[in-house]
């Protein structure tokens, strides 16, 4: 006999015979089949929002930043503040995937997919803000070091330089990890879809067939990526938080910020994974695969990153006071008992209070209380970078030019596009690629089921 | 020359298979399974994957430019800033730092494309969509009078089936 | 904005291309025109300087208009001139605005029978008046402000032909007619004194204002404040006592404040006299009159009984009393506007009789001979008589120019109701006032830039007033009109007229002098002494002194303060002086009630609640501001606001036509008069009732406390006379001693070693008065917005040089952080620092690493430089600066702030900042440049003093001194070496290395010292 000539992959884009197929897949890749009215619905209002604020950005490009709430002194007000709230989110994913990837601790499978996703989508949400938050948008490709005839570069001592390198470096960086990830489940929905999918994922995965030497080298691939990807992820807040530590202002220049953002970060990230993925799991249900454990040990992590946050609160007051620099005790002493303390003490409550309920094993499996936990830990993570920057900025060393900021309805509307921004694309991903690693999850199945087959030998 | 195409549901005795088979000789052997399986793929291939050498050269370009564009374009038009140093390391570190990054995780997507032979237009004929669910695959490569054999040895380590492409 | 031109398509292409490339050309385009036939003298690109005269108050400082190709961009002083010496106030400064403000009369205007206007030609229009004017019969009047003995005389000559009764009234609403009554009461010579403070050692200032708005404020604040320059060689620094219930920057320039009750000023003038009669009579020295009368007058005025009646303690009456006496050079100076009470002219009278006592008379008092003073305003009385005869149908026509009387008269007077009763009202204002809006006929005068004119504000000062632009508009001067107006009346009145043009008239007037050199200089000024001595006469003994009694409304008396930015109101259309905030309460664009933390807590307001202030006379709806020094029985309210009319003055801007900006308090004035005849402001109670409503005040500055930080500096007497900086220290704690507090200057990483420069500058807070005048230099000079009262509310104003206001060093306490505004002024303690803040330029500046990408970097001669066409506008340089000097354009204002014509005077040197982009104070680096290329062509290095940045240029006091700090002879060098004790760094602990070094406030304290005069 010869051996009939290799098929194309166009050849394979038929039906394939029923094969024995898997309940993992079934289950996991129903998340991306049909969608609900409700989805459109969301969906539709997400787009509707971000169309919002796109117009509000346009007249605020066209008219000038004044339509902003800034007042001198406080020239940095809402999208700083949002830029970095979403850049904290965009830190759940990579931590999850790469660290704990390293750590070899399995259950991440379950999470991680949907994780890496909020990375990616967060990192570009706050991207945005770099641009929004800009006096002259036109002109900020200057931030960019192309050769021109002034012969002029940029300025690599700048935070705001480190910051362009570090951001665009996390969102490359997420998004080969996120992709890597994807390829061998591209190739599961490859060989199961029908029509323009077929299409799609047959060229995403590449032509993927799960042999050994592909096996292999995705191994390696996805340990180097974590090994460069932990670093990254501890560095990437840590640079966002340098834009504040080296500057001279009072309650931004702290050598504590780096890791005190870090943890922050995380803290947020996960409290965002937590939000997403508790309605997606009960719609969608796959209970059967993220299980409360999951949400246990994220849990666990919430509330060691909570610690770290409330050390991090305490001991800046501590050093305020133990500093003796009254400019740093003023700004301090503000911003609990002057203008901005409500916002202060939102940020106490929500980021070092209430999670110390996650103590008790009960609300750690409490889903319902996670879900509302999650909520509360976003906002006053919102608010903790309000009060880092906006009382740091208004009251400076000088009495005389101190300034009182409250945002404008134009700002708070972008801001609130930026949710929707991030909304729509997420719900996006749910339907074109599978919200469960379903390779990592098989290999867990797998291994035991093999082990309690081999117990029957 | 014909194909022969083993289906497992164990990874273990993939592995022990592939182990037998080579050491046979049928070295012409390519393995599917549904996720990665290190006994499978250790029995197939022994020795580790070079995308490490990828990632190295990546990282090593990283840290170079970053040092090198940062101080010469410091230099290449001096400036003051702030009574600062033209060259000074520390800002810099952090750029050089990210680039290390970023072409080290772009060097090693290439190197998971170059070792993984990815992207491929071609489709194994022996491949087929059960490989995606839950099941293992061993095509095996053999003269036509070694068929038996190899179909026996697939048999000894529980193949549950055993057929040859395309027939 | 309204209408979408290319730059903005540019923008909103860009925008939506996601990108930036189209925007790369997205600036304006203009055509440049050569001059096809080049004018002589004009060279593009350099300025010309024209000497010329200020008008806007009858100090009449000298002046050099700056022009570029033919348009005056910038008005500065001229140094040669006596009065001012090439300084110039607010005022001053922002008065180039007339002549392209956007309100100007383009032509002559006739009300038509609608009442409304109609532009007609000048021909038609000068055939109306003459012929209104013929048919008058004599019935014709003139009311004028101050005109210059040239335009004057013409108008006078021109009513006697055109047969008028009773002639022109020359109005000042800040007239001082008490000065002359009370020096004919108490000399026998009906002169106005002349105040010379040059070399004075002890100044009592009763409410004067003498470095506000007081008869001739730019020359009193120079003599005052070089009398109290500390130069350790001879400790000859003059004491300045100020009087008065208000804290007002005077008084936070004085070293010791009496908070005497209002209306009491003459009796404590008495009782220190007294005091001082006893003491100079036993050191045998003379008492300026017969003693015998003079201690007749003084009799019943012991420091005990006065006391009591004044508030003032007897024993600081005492301690003053010896004092004074023991002065070289004293002078006691009279009340300004703010106390004329009903009995100002006994008050004041008191005062020069005090000053007769201490020998003031005849060395800082001059009295001028009757001929050689200057012309005097028409007393309040006759005004008043005028507007009965107005009410009486007795004028016919009413010929005004630059007066507002509807506005700085009381309502009570009934001069618009008068004003509706004369057949034919013809004003020749150039800009539109409420006044001038009742008008029948408009003849539109030139503003002074077009004009020729000259002045006389005092014996020996001739100064000449001469155009420096072509007139902008179909305008007249009001010198030709009138004789137009002559000739077509006829040829019995023409023959009574000089012939030829107005400017024939100038040139025939200073006929007896070099003409050519005049124009020049800017005048003739000779040294001859102003005035002399005179002994008090008998007539001083039927002055009787009594406190004067107040129109009774309800507990609190009204204090009309004269705005020191706004003088009467005349200011209040210049955008620059209504941006600019109040030199005390930092208040900008609005009218705010001072009152108590007494008065506010008694009435349940708090700062921003809006009380209804009403007298017998008006009422008035304003926001308190509740501040520590000032009474507790007075209510003071600025002067200047509340105009109808007016680009800025109104808010038509904003399209609210018609609607006043603030409020006018002398609506609340009653129209009397002093025993005298003069004006009398100080003279109603008033019912203050909370009503409930609340104001946002545009206050620019959060606190006076600036919390210890070593912004604003003070070193005590003592402690420079020991010759340590010790007390400097104790002002923070002690940890630092005046050699710590100052950073010798260091180029490491500041300056390019081998260039020869590194520019600096001295602030010298012992002599800032916190005028202002720099930043409406500053301003104007740089082409900085001015952003009205909407954006200031919203602290989007753009100045690059504040005048930060603090009192004493502060106190860390943390509580104080709390409410705003926090004020810490208290009753009789005067510890104010007026401290300008600029960027200073630092060697090590914050602003210069975070900006990423170069926008913001050290220039090789040690400037922070500012590169608007590189900056993206992140703001992060504004961030990291500590002296917050850098401003943002949050808008495009280059439409919004210059409206046409107001754009031509914007100084071509300097760009038009775009949207997006930050700015800050360059020192002003298009005039280093300028001097530098003079140097260049003159081939040598830029000397010193051949830079002067503008606030530099128009300081009063030369507080401020620009130089190289490289050189060690430069004159900025030289005065901070001269000065080790004083010299500090702002915020040095931030170690910034800037290139300004402030000089610290000296505290001289209360107790005048025995060592400190001889």
């Amino acid at each position: 006999m010869t051996p009939p000539p290799a098929e194309s992959v166009a050849a394979m884009i038929r039906p394939v015979p029923r094969a024995p197929d898997s309940k993992v897949n079934r289950d996991l890749l129903a998340v991306m089949e049909g969608a609900s009215l409700g989805y459109w619905a969301l969906l539709g209002l997400s787009v509707a929002f971000v169309g919002l604020a796109g117009g509000i950005w346009i007249y605020q490009v066209y008219k000038g930043l004044g339509i902003a709430g800034y007042i001198h002194p406080v020239f940095w007000g809402a999208y700083i503040v949002t830029f970095v709230f979403w850049v904290g989110i965009a830190h759940a994913g990579t931590l999850i995937s790469a660290i704990l990837f390293l750590f070899r601790a399995k259950w991440r499978n379950a999470i991680n997919r949907s994780a890496e996703a909020m990375t990616v989508i967060a990192v570009l949400t706050a991207a945005q803000f770099l641009g929004i938050h800009v006096g002259r948008i036109w002109k900020s490709y200057f931030i960019l070091p192309y050769p021109n005839q002034r012969g002029l570069w940029v300025n690599f001592k700048s935070p705001l330089l480190w910051d362009t390198f570090a951001i665009t470096t996390y969102a490359t960086t997420s998004i080969v990890f996120l992709y890597v990830g994807l390829i061998p489940d591209l190739a599961i929905a490859r060989d199961r879809a029908v029509g323009w999918r077929k299409l799609l994922y047959s060229v995403l995965s590449l032509g993927w067939q799960g042999t050994s030497r592909q096996w292999k080298s995705h191994n390696r691939s996805v340990l180097h990526l974590s090994g460069l990807a932990t670093p990254l992820v501890l560095s990437v807040h840590s640079v966002v938080s340098w834009d504040f530590a080296v500057s001279i202002v009072p309650g931004w220049h702290a050598t504590i910020f780096a890791p005190y953002f870090v943890a922050g970060a995380i803290f947020s990230g996960f409290a965002m994974v937590l939000t997403m993925m508790i309605p997606v799991r009960r719609i969608y249900g796959l209970e059967g695969y993220i299980t409360n454990y999951h949400f246990e040990n994220m849990s666990r992590f919430i509330l060691l990153t909570s610690i770290i946050v409330a050390y991090a609160y305490g001991a800046e007051y501590f050093m305020a006071w133990y500093s003796g620099v009254e400019s740093e005790q003023t700004a301090f002493y503000r911003r609990a008992f002057g203008p901005y303390w409500i916002s202060t003490w939102t940020m106490i409550l929500c980021n070092g209070v209430f999670p110390q309920l996650l103590w008790f094993k009960k609300l750690r499996t409490n889903v319902p209380f996670l879900f509302v936990l999650s909520v509360l830990i976003n906002i006053g993570m919102w608010f903790e970078r309000y009060v880092i920057i906006i009382t740091g900025l208004s009251s400076e060393y000088d009495p005389a030019a101190w300034g009182i900021y409250t945002p404008s309805w134009y700002e708070l509307g972008i801001v609130a596009g930026s949710f929707a921004f991030f909304a729509h694309l997420f719900l996006i991903f749910l339907k074109i690629f599978p919200v469960v690693a379903i390779a990592e999850v098989k290999e867990i199945a797998i291994h035991e089921r093999s082990h309690a087959h081999a117990g029957e030998h | 020359m014909p194909d022969v195409l083993g289906i497992w549901n164990d990874p273990g005795d993939v592995a022990e298979a592939v182990t037998r088979l080579r050491g046979r000789g049928y070295t012409d052997l390519e393995t599917y399974s549904p996720a990665p399986f290190t006994e499978v793929d250790d029995a197939a291939i022994e020795k580790p994957s070079r995308v490490r050498l990828f990632t190295l050269i990546g990282g090593l370009t990283g840290v170079v430019t970053g040092y090198a564009m940062t101080i010469w374009m410091a230099n290449d038009w001096q400036i003051m800033l702030g009574g600062k140093p033209f060259s000074s390391i520390p800002p810099y570190t952090i750029i050089a730092f990210e680039l290390t990054i970023l072409f080290g995780g772009l060097m090693t997507l290439i190197g998971l494309l170059v070792f993984g032979r990815l992207p491929s237009t071609k489709i194994d004929p022996a491949y087929s969509a059960r490989f995606s669910a839950e099941e293992f695959g061993v095509r095996v490569r053999c003269r036509e009078r070694d068929v038996a054999e190899v179909e026996a040895l697939m048999r000894g380590h529980h193949a549950k089936e055993v057929s040859l492409v395309g027939a | 904005m309204a209408e979408l031109d290319r730059r903005d398509f540019l923008k909103l292409v860009s925008v939506s291309a996601g990108g930036a490339a189209a925007a790369g050309c997205s600036d304006h385009v203009e055509k440049l025109i050569p001059y096809v036939v080049q004018p002589e003298e004009i060279i593009p690109g350099k300025a010309i300087q024209y000497a010329s005269t200020c008008l806007e108050c009858p100090a009449a400082c000298g002046l050099h208009v700056r022009t570029r190709e033919g348009r005056p961009i910038k008005l500065e002083g001229n140094p040669e001139h006596p009065v001012n010496r090439g300084a110039l106030c607010a005022l001053g400064q922002a008065s180039i605005g007339r002549t392209y403000h956007p309100d100007r009369y383009a032509k002559p205007r006739l009300r038509g029978a609608g009442g409304a206007y109609e532009e007609i030609g000048w021909d038609k229009a000068t055939a109306l008046l003459a012929e209104k004017l013929g048919a008058a019969g004599g019935r014709v009047r003139a009311l004028t402000g101050e005109l210059g003995p040239t335009l004057g005389s013409l108008f006078d000559r021109f009513l006697a032909a055109a047969g008028s009764s009773g002639g022109r009234l020359h109005y000042e609403p800040f007239g001082y007619e008490a000065l002359r009554e009370a020096s004919r009461a108490v000399f026998g010579a009906g002169v106005r004194p002349i105040f010379d403070l040059e070399g004075a050692d002890f100044v009592i200032d009763f409410g004067a204002d003498s470095l506000e708005t007081w008869l001739s404020p730019v020359e009193h604040a120079r003599q005052i404040e070089s009398a109290r320059e500390v130069t350790s060689a001879e400790g000859r620094e003059a004491r300045l006592i100020y009087v008065g219930p208000r804290l007002s920057m005077t008084a936070g320039n004085a070293d010791e404040w009496l908070p005497a009750k209002p209306g009491s000023e003459g009796i404590l003038a008495l009782a220190i006299a007294r005091v001082a009669f006893d003491a100079v009579r036993s050191a045998g020295r003379p008492v300026g009159g017969d003693p015998g009368l003079l201690e007749g007058i003084l009799a019943g005025f012991d420091a005990e009984s006065v006391a009591s009646r004044s508030g003032v303690p007897a024993e600081t009456i005492l301690r003053i009393g010896r004092a004074i006496a023991q002065a070289k050079r004293p002078a006691a100076l009279p009340p300004g506007v703010a106390l004329t009470s009903r009995r100002a002219t006994a008050t004041t009278a008191a005062v020069l009789i005090l000053d007769a006592v201490v020998g003031a008379i005849g060395t800082t008092v001059l009295l001028p001979a009757e001929a050689a003073a200057a012309p005097e305003p028409a007393s309040f009385r006759e005004i008043l008589k005028l507007v009965d005869a107005m009410a009486s149908g007795q004028v016919a026509v009413l010929m005004l120019g630059g007066v507002n009387p509807v506005h700085s008269l009381p309502p009570g007077a009934g001069f618009a109701d008068a004003l509706a009763k004369v057949d034919f009202v013809v004003s020749f204002a150039s800009l539109p006032d409420e006044t001038s809006e009742r008008a029948h006929l408009i003849l539109p005068d030139h503003t002074p830039l077009e004009s020729w004119g000259d002045a006389a504000p005092q014996p020996g000062v001739r100064s000449l007033v001469q155009p420096s632009v072509r007139p902008l508009f179909d305008t007249q001067a009001l010198g030709d009109s009138l004789l137009q107006v002559g000739r077509a009346m006829g040829d019995s009145v023409a023959a009574q007229l000089p012939a030829g043009s107005f400017r024939s008239l100038v040139e025939a007037a200073w006929s007896g002098t070099d003409f050519r050199a005049a124009l020049i200089r800017g005048g003739v000024f000779e040294a001859a002494p102003r005035g002399g001595a005179l002994p008090v006469a008998a007539s001083a003994a039927r002055i009787e002194f009594k406190l004067p009694q107040f129109e009774e409304a309800g507990p609190y008396l009204v204090l009309p303060v004269p705005s020191p930015l706004l003088h009467d109101g005349r200011g209040a259309n210049l955008s620059w002086l209504q941006e600019t905030p109040d030199p005390v309460t930092k208040v900008a664009w609005q009218s705010w009630a001072e009152i108590s933390h007494e008065t506010a807590k008694a009435l349940g307001v708090e700062r921003g609640d809006v009380v209804a202030v009403e007298t017998g006379f008006g009422r008035l709806e304003l926001p308190a501001l509740p501040r520590g020094g000032i009474r507790d029985e007075v209510i003071a309210i600025a002067i200047g606001q509340g105009h109808t009319v007016g680009h800025y003055a109104s808010h038509d801007a904003e399209g609210r036509a018609g609607e006043a900006r603030g409020v006018n308090v002398i609506a609340l004035l009653p129209p009397l008069t002093d025993e005298s005849g003069g004006r009398a402001w100080l003279t109603a109670r008033a019912k203050v009732t909370a009503t409930g409503a609340h104001a946002r005040i545009a206050q620019l500055q959060f606190t006076d406390n600036q919390r210890k930080r070593q912004l604003a500096e003070s070193v005590s007497l003592a402690a420079l006379a020991a010759g340590d900086g010790a007390a400097h220290g104790e002002a923070h704690g002690g940890e630092h001693g005046s050699h710590e507090i100052r950073r010798p200057y260091d180029p490491v990483n500041d300056a390019v070693p081998e260039s020869p420069y590194r520019w600096g500058m001295a602030i010298d807070l012992d002599r800032c008065t916190g005028c202002s005048a720099c930043v409406v230099a500053c301003s104007i000079e740089n082409n900085v917005p001015q952003v009205g009262e909407e954006w200031v509310l919203r602290g989007r104003q753009m100045p690059w040089i504040r005048i930060e206001r603090y009192l004493g060093d502060g106190e860390a306490d943390l509580e104080n952080g709390r409410r705003r505004p926090e004020d810490r002024e208290k009753l009789g303690d005067v510890d104010v620092r007026h401290s300008p803040m600029m960027c200073q330029h630092c060697g090590a500046a914050p602003c210069e690493p975070v900006c990423p990408v170069l926008a913001t970097y050290h220039t090789p001669e040690g400037l922070n430089g500012m590169i608007y066409n590189r900056c993206i506008g992140t703001r992060y340089c504004s961030n990291n600066c500590p002296y917050k000097v850098r401003r943002f354009n949050f808008f495009d204002y280059q439409i919004e702030s210059w409206p046409e014509p107001m754009r031509l005077m914007l100084n071509p040197d300097v760009t038009v900042r775009g949207q997006g982009v930050m700015e800050k104070c360059t020192y002003c680096v298009q005039r280093i440049e300028t001097a530098r290329q003079d140097a260049k062509n003159a081939g040598h290095p830029i000397a010193d003093g051949a830079i002067t940045p503008a606030c530099v240029q128009t300081c009063p006091t030369h507080a401020l001194q620009f130089g190289n700090l490289k050189d060690p002879q430069s004159g900025v060098n030289q005065r901070i070496e001269g000065n080790p004790k004083r010299a500090y760094h702002a915020l040095h602990v931030l170690n910034t290395r800037p290139g300004s070094t402030y000089l610290a406030k000296v505290s001289r304290g209360a107790e005048p010292e025995e060592g400190g005069h001889s």
